[in-house]
């Protein structure tokens, strides 16, 4: 009963829109099957047993025409890791103020990295999932503004965003269930690309405060640590361990290459939030890969290290089992790792690929290697 | 000699396959427009006429008119080409061309609007249109 009047309603929107708004539906879609190749381990969300829906998605996107130089788009997201539960992670205005200029205003994507745009869309690049050591930043979404100028600069095509706003939700910092808020993210990045060649950089920063959940044994250990520090009236040590209103700065580079069916791809990432317990983070990957008209083979190795500096350590050695409380929280966040991919992809259609990527990832820390293998459906429509 | 005779062939191969594709325009356009240029506009890049008009391009419907023109001008496969679509489209930074039907439905759009480019088999080319380019 209750839904008869929605669907009226949306049959008049719809009705009303079609009047003077030209909407155009686009998709894509990509189903993932994987699994790691021993017991007991786990990495991408795939363990031991074979999942199809960690990794699936699938995406609508509308997008609507309003004349006058102004559009509304919409993208709505199902992931089966969240049970295929539909959401909006696209929404905004667009307006154009000439070819080369045009403002967003909305929920969009945080520009961190080259694909980041279109990370959801697997069509768009060969791997099954971009390289993760890279690709880590637990959010991906802000509200707020962006400013993009294209251009053409001599054979170079330019491409300029400067980006304004906020986030706030549940992220997996050092928990699965932290709660973020992200003040003031600001950014800037610039592609500039070459018939076969294209360079990007940007840079972001944000004023960042995280609750560690207390729902797991390391959020509780570090929170419980920053009380102890300042019930002991060491007020300096407890905030450079909270993550409260501390400076975050994000900066990437990278550049990529198709020439002659020959295709390379680097990326380098460091980021880091001050004065707070996440440890200083530096990533980067380098692919290559070969096309023979509808298969492409490729090779990847990506590398990850998380670590505080040496100045952070030691700091209360008047207080021995206090200092040791904070070098343990320190070297608790530390990380290592490298993963090798090879894997293929095979345009079977014009608008779907079949991919299958096989990882190695090392813990250099745990001395652990775990590999994971997946094979994938993308689409788009 | 023996290269020669095979270049020949060739050439007498991809003749008979490919009638040749011709882009158009509306009669009334007066703008210079080279292969370098039309390739920026089917690829979103160009999105005005040199003397300022917005170009309103249109493709075919994934015939093998269309994989002609994406292979001689654009130089993409049509996968590719939908990969590097797909990059714009999700991320509002571009929409593609759209597609009609077949040549006669190309024609009667670019004879009809002022601001069109198109392209057709070149055996179809009409007086309707200007023709600016055949590859």
């Amino acid at each position: 009963m209750k839904k008869l009047p929605l669907a009226i309603a949306l049959c008049a929107v719809c009705a009303s829109a079609s009047s003077f708004a030209e909407v155009r539906i686009n998709g894509f879609a990509s189903i993932v099957g994987g699994k790691t190749l021993d017991d007991n381990t786990s990495r991408y969300g795939y363990d031991n047993d074979i999942s199809f829906k960690n990794e699936s998605v699938f995406a609508l996107q509308l997008s609507a025409d309003l004349q006058d130089k102004l559009s509304a788009t919409a993208q709505i997201v199902a992931r089966g890791e969240n049970d295929f539960d539909a959401e909006f992670e696209w929404a905004y205005l667009t307006y154009e103020f000439t070819d080369e200029l045009q403002l967003s205003a909305g929920k969009m994507r945080v520009p961190f990295y080259r694909y980041s745009d279109f990370l959801d869309v697997g069509y768009a690049y060969r791997w099954v999932r971009p390289p993760q050591s890279v690709y880590s930043i637990p959010f991906s979404t802000y509200e707020g503004l962006s400013l993009l100028h294209t251009s053409q600069i001599g054979d170079w095509d330019s491409t300029l965003q400067v980006i304004y706003g906020g986030f706030d939700g549940d992220i997996v910092a050092v928990t699965n269930n932290d709660e973020a808020k992200l003040n003031d993210i600001a950014g800037v990045n610039w592609t500039l690309s070459y018939d076969w060649f294209s360079v990007r950089a940007a840079y972001l920063v944000a004023e960042t405060s995280i609750n560690l959940s207390n729902g797991e044994a390391g959020g509780q250990a570090i929170n419980g640590l920053e009380q102890l520090l300042r019930d002991n009236g060491l007020i300096t040590q407890a905030d450079d361990i909270a993550i409260n209103e501390d400076d975050g700065t994000f900066i990437g580079v990278g550049f990529s290459i198709d020439y002659n069916n020959i295709l390379f791809d680097a990326e380098y990432t460091q980021f880091e939030v001050e004065k707070s317990i996440l440890a200083k983070q530096s990533q980067y990957y380098a692919s290559i890969g070969y096309r023979m008209d509808e298969w492409i083979i490729h090779f990847t190795y990506e590398d990850n290290d998380d670590k505080h500096d040496k100045s952070r350590f030691d700091q209360v050695t008047q207080v021995p089992p206090l200092n040791n409380g904070i070098n343990q929280a320190l070297n608790g966040v530390r990380a290592q790792s490298d993963v090798y991919t090879i894997g293929t992809r095979y345009d079977f259609h014009s608008s779907a690929a079949l991919k299958v990527d096989f990882s190695r990832f090392n813990d250099d820390i745990s001395d652990t290697e775990t590999d994971v293998i997946a094979v994938a459906v993308d689409l788009v429509f | 000699m023996k290269k020669l005779i095979l270049a020949g062939l060739m050439s007498a191969c991809s003749f008979s396959a490919f009638a040749g594709v011709t882009v158009i325009v509306n009669t009334g356009n007066a703008n210079t427009i080279d292969q370098d240029e039309i390739k920026k506009i089917y690829l979103g890049k160009s999105k005005s006429f040199a003397d300022g008009v917005k170009v309103n391009p249109v493709n075919q419907n994934g015939n093998s008119i269309t994989d002609e023109f994406n292979d001689k001008v654009i130089g993409k496969s049509s996968s590719q080409l939908n990969a590097y679509w797909s990059k714009l489209v999700f991320t509002g930074k571009g929409t593609p061309p759209e597609k009609l039907d077949n040549d006669q439905a190309v024609i009667n759009f670019v004879s009809s609007n002022a601001d069109a480019i198109g392209y057709i088999d070149s055996s179809k080319v009409s007086d309707a249109v200007k023709v600016i380019a055949t590859f």
